[in-house]
């Protein structure tokens, strides 16, 4: 096996990462991505010496690293890409990644050109940006250029740790589920072992981190390994063919149809975007993929109350904010289902679909959430603060996705690139969670006049999210299924 | 009235002319064809006639529903994209009873297997339309747009990745469909369908309408063979 590397084979998947790129947010959308991540780097950095007064360097540190791994953990998820193009999932998007079913050239390769491809951009896109606001207000943070670098170094460590290890999992998920499953579990029990059992230090499971303690460059050595060793294990085991066992189903589109009744002129829409959930596996990964960040933002304020002794109130009243941020991931995979093309040829409109998504949306989601803040507040004594909690689980969660909704369509993955509507999300989103978390906060001081002021911006975004609702029709009726299609203008063809 | 009205109708891709000032009617029963090369605007009229995608310039309307009202196009007609696109994680039958379903139509399950009959794909109808063939895949496409039996149907390469017995019989029922007094709109680089099935063409050539008639009308002489009509219209097919 020949895994020579072609640069000229890099250098076109390079360009059509870009024109999809293009394709998905336009030319400005592309370039204004790397732009705000400079200026959000920049401020943060600025900052800085006033976020120190309150809050450790390590925990800073703690908190980019994760995020940094977070974010590699997300893009490397490319054995799955790589199965999905082979399997013939993604629409009338077709990639270079298919190339091997007729050329010669073999799937690894492609795939480790395709991750070496990957890597460069997302440096491009955002480890750069990031490192560049950081170094831009260094002089003025009083921040040493040599720590800007240090910093570099290890976030470009930890995003291809995360990166290499998302990979891995995926190929190794391709080719044997339960095998993943061993190798995620074995990372889990290392994350255990740091929080909550306290056996490892976090510089002990994430060597980037583990140089902040040391300032020796072995954990930066051993970090650099172990993602070559991942990385070359991922390309190792991608499946050279992909033979998808043919799916047998009896129809259960009309009895779910009866099932969905009460949802009225969506029960069609709504049976249909079920049965696709359940079959194409994803039921099971949205449903963990809301848990799993819940359980995390617990851990983490866990850990900012107890291993921090952070000065805040982490109380119920924050957790139900909380679930209505998170729900947008929920949203986003639900959308991500299936391309809808077919539905250009027939009598149905992406807001009607978008309807049936956010009803599947709130089944999916609220008994989580409300079982999640209910557990929270007994846990935590707080049954007094419980009604109020529930109402603004209600609302955030309902003016969240609504907003994600009227944002995004049935592209929230493509779209959120997309400079206007990230700001926009932005705009509409951060302010009225940050005033839920800053009165949660200050609930234990001014109790009264904190819960009225909570209690009236939860009406408030329940009142907002009916005005956005109805402009969810006009926003996305006259729309194509097809975005990529639309947006690239290749109707050309023919 | 006329079926579908094309009125001065121009489109552009950015710098790209895809459709200019096309002007063309089609009549009740006809079985029209539009013909050109690759890239010639054939699929840009298809999808704005069918409300898929607006003109820049000019108006129409097809079963007297304005272009800008896709939804109600659709509502009134069977489209066959050029793409063959049934959803992925639903099979055969189920995706034609969701079919059924967004047009109310009745007798659902006797329209399903009436047309997954014919197109002998009854011991598909359980399978995830992934996993169909090309030509299966074509197949559960033709059978979502006949499936209502439309006054018109509006085809983009319909006989793609068909076998020639399925082509057969398809072109039979589309013959038997405008014998009943139904229309259809075909658009195809196939010439024979123009000998065999059309009682009225255009030929397009970048965006332009350069050829409107009878195949007799658009013949310099009886002997003149398709290829060479062809050839003298759209010039290498570049």
């Amino acid at each position: 096996m020949s895994l020579d590397f072609d640069w000229h084979f890099f250098k076109t998947m390079f360009k059509e990462e870009l024109r999809l790129h293009r394709s998905f947010v336009g030319g400005m959308g592309s370039a204004f991505f790397p732009v705000m991540i400079f200026i959000f780097s920049l401020v943060l950095a600025f900052t800085s010496p006033v976020v120190l007064k309150n809050i450790s360097k390590e925990t800073i540190l703690l908190v980019l690293h994760v995020a940094a791994l977070m974010y590699g953990l997300s893009v490397g998820a490319l054995g799955m890409i790589g199965e999905q193009v082979m399997t013939r999932r993604l629409g009338q998007v077709n990639m270079l990644l298919q190339i091997s079913a007729n050329h010669p050239i073999t799937f690894r390769q492609v795939m480790a050109t395709f991750y070496v491809k990957d890597l460069v951009f997302y440096i491009f896109y955002s480890i750069l940006p990031l490192i560049a606001g950081i170094a831009v207000a260094a002089p003025f943070a009083k921040v040493p250029f040599t720590s800007v670098g240090q910093l570099g170094i290890t976030l470009f460590l930890t995003f291809l740790l995360g990166m290499s290890l998302s990979f891995l999992l995926s190929a190794l998920a391709a080719r044997s589920r339960p095998a993943a499953g061993v190798v995620g579990l074995l990372i889990v029990a290392l994350v255990v072992m740091v929080y909550p059992l306290g056996y490892l230090t976090s510089g002990q499971v994430l060597p980037t981190l583990g140089f902040w303690t040391d300032k020796s460059p072995l954990p930066l050595l051993i970090a650099a390994v172990l993602a070559v060793l991942m990385s070359a294990g991922a390309i190792l085991s991608t499946k050279e063919r992909f033979e998808s066992k043919q799916g047998v189903y009896k129809s259960m589109l009309l009895p779910m149809e009866e099932k969905f009744a009460w949802t009225g002129s969506l029960k069609l829409l709504v049976a249909k975007e079920w049965v696709e959930l359940r079959r194409s596996g994803s039921l099971g990964p949205v449903v963990t993929g809301f848990l799993g960040p819940l359980f995390a933002v617990y851990i983490i304020t866990w850990f900012f109350r107890t291993g921090m002794g952070l000065p805040l109130s982490f109380n119920v009243v924050f957790y139900g904010g909380m679930v209505g941020f998170l729900g947008v991931m929920t949203y986003s995979w639900l959308t991500n289902l299936e391309p809808n093309e077919f539905m250009n040829v027939q009598p149905a409109s992406v807001d009607q679909v978008i309807k049936a998504k956010l009803v599947l949306y709130f089944l999916l989601t609220s008994v989580v959430s409300y079982a999640y803040v209910i557990i929270i507040g007994f846990i935590d004594g707080e049954l007094n603060l419980l009604p109020l909690a529930l109402l603004i689980t209600g609302a955030t969660t309902v003016y969240v996705v609504v907003v994600t909704a009227r944002l995004t369509g049935i592209w929230t993955n493509t779209m959120l690139f997309d400079y206007r509507v990230l700001g926009k999300f932005f705009g509409a989103i951060v302010p009225p969670l940050i005033i839920v978390m800053v009165l949660s906060f200050w609930i234990k001081t001014a109790p009264m006049i904190s819960i009225v002021l909570l209690v009236v911006e939860a009406l408030g975004m329940l009142g907002a999210s009916v005005l956005v609702y109805r402009s969810v029709v006009t926003r996305w009726k006259g729309e194509h299924f097809a975005f990529a299609t639309l947006t690239a203008g290749s109707g050309a063809s023919n | 009235m006329s079926v579908i009205r094309v009125s001065h109708i121009s489109k552009n891709f950015g710098k790209v002319k895809a459709l200019v000032d096309l002007d063309f009617s089609i009549e009740k029963g006809e079985f029209f064809g539009l013909f050109g090369p690759n890239g010639s605007g054939k699929t840009t009229i298809t999808r704005i006639i069918t409300g898929q995608l607006s003109q820049d310039k000019g108006e129409g309307e097809t079963m007297g529903v304005p272009f800008t009202d896709g939804l109600g196009i659709k509502r009134k007609v069977g489209i066959v994209p050029e793409a063959e696109t049934p959803p992925t994680f639903l099979t055969a039958q189920e995706f034609l009873e969701l079919v059924c379903r967004l047009r109310d139509l009745e007798k659902v399950d006797k329209r399903v297997d009436k047309w997954l009959e014919f197109f002998e794909i009854e011991d598909k109808r359980d399978v995830l339309c992934r996993d169909l063939s090309r030509g299966q895949r074509q197949k559960v496409m033709l059978a979502s747009a006949f499936i209502h039996e439309p006054e018109l149907l509006l085809l983009d390469e319909p006989f793609i990745n068909l076998d020639p017995i399925f082509q057969k019989k398809v072109r039979e029922h589309l013959v038997d469909h405008v014998k009943s007094g139904h229309t259809i709109f075909m658009c195809s680089h196939i010439l024979e369908i123009a000998e065999k099935l059309c009682s009225r063409m255009a030929v397009i050539k970048k965006g332009k309408i350069v050829a409107l008639g009878t195949l007799d009308e658009i013949r310099t002489s009886k002997e003149e063979r398709l290829e060479d009509i062809f050839m003298r219209l759209v010039g290498s097919g570049d």
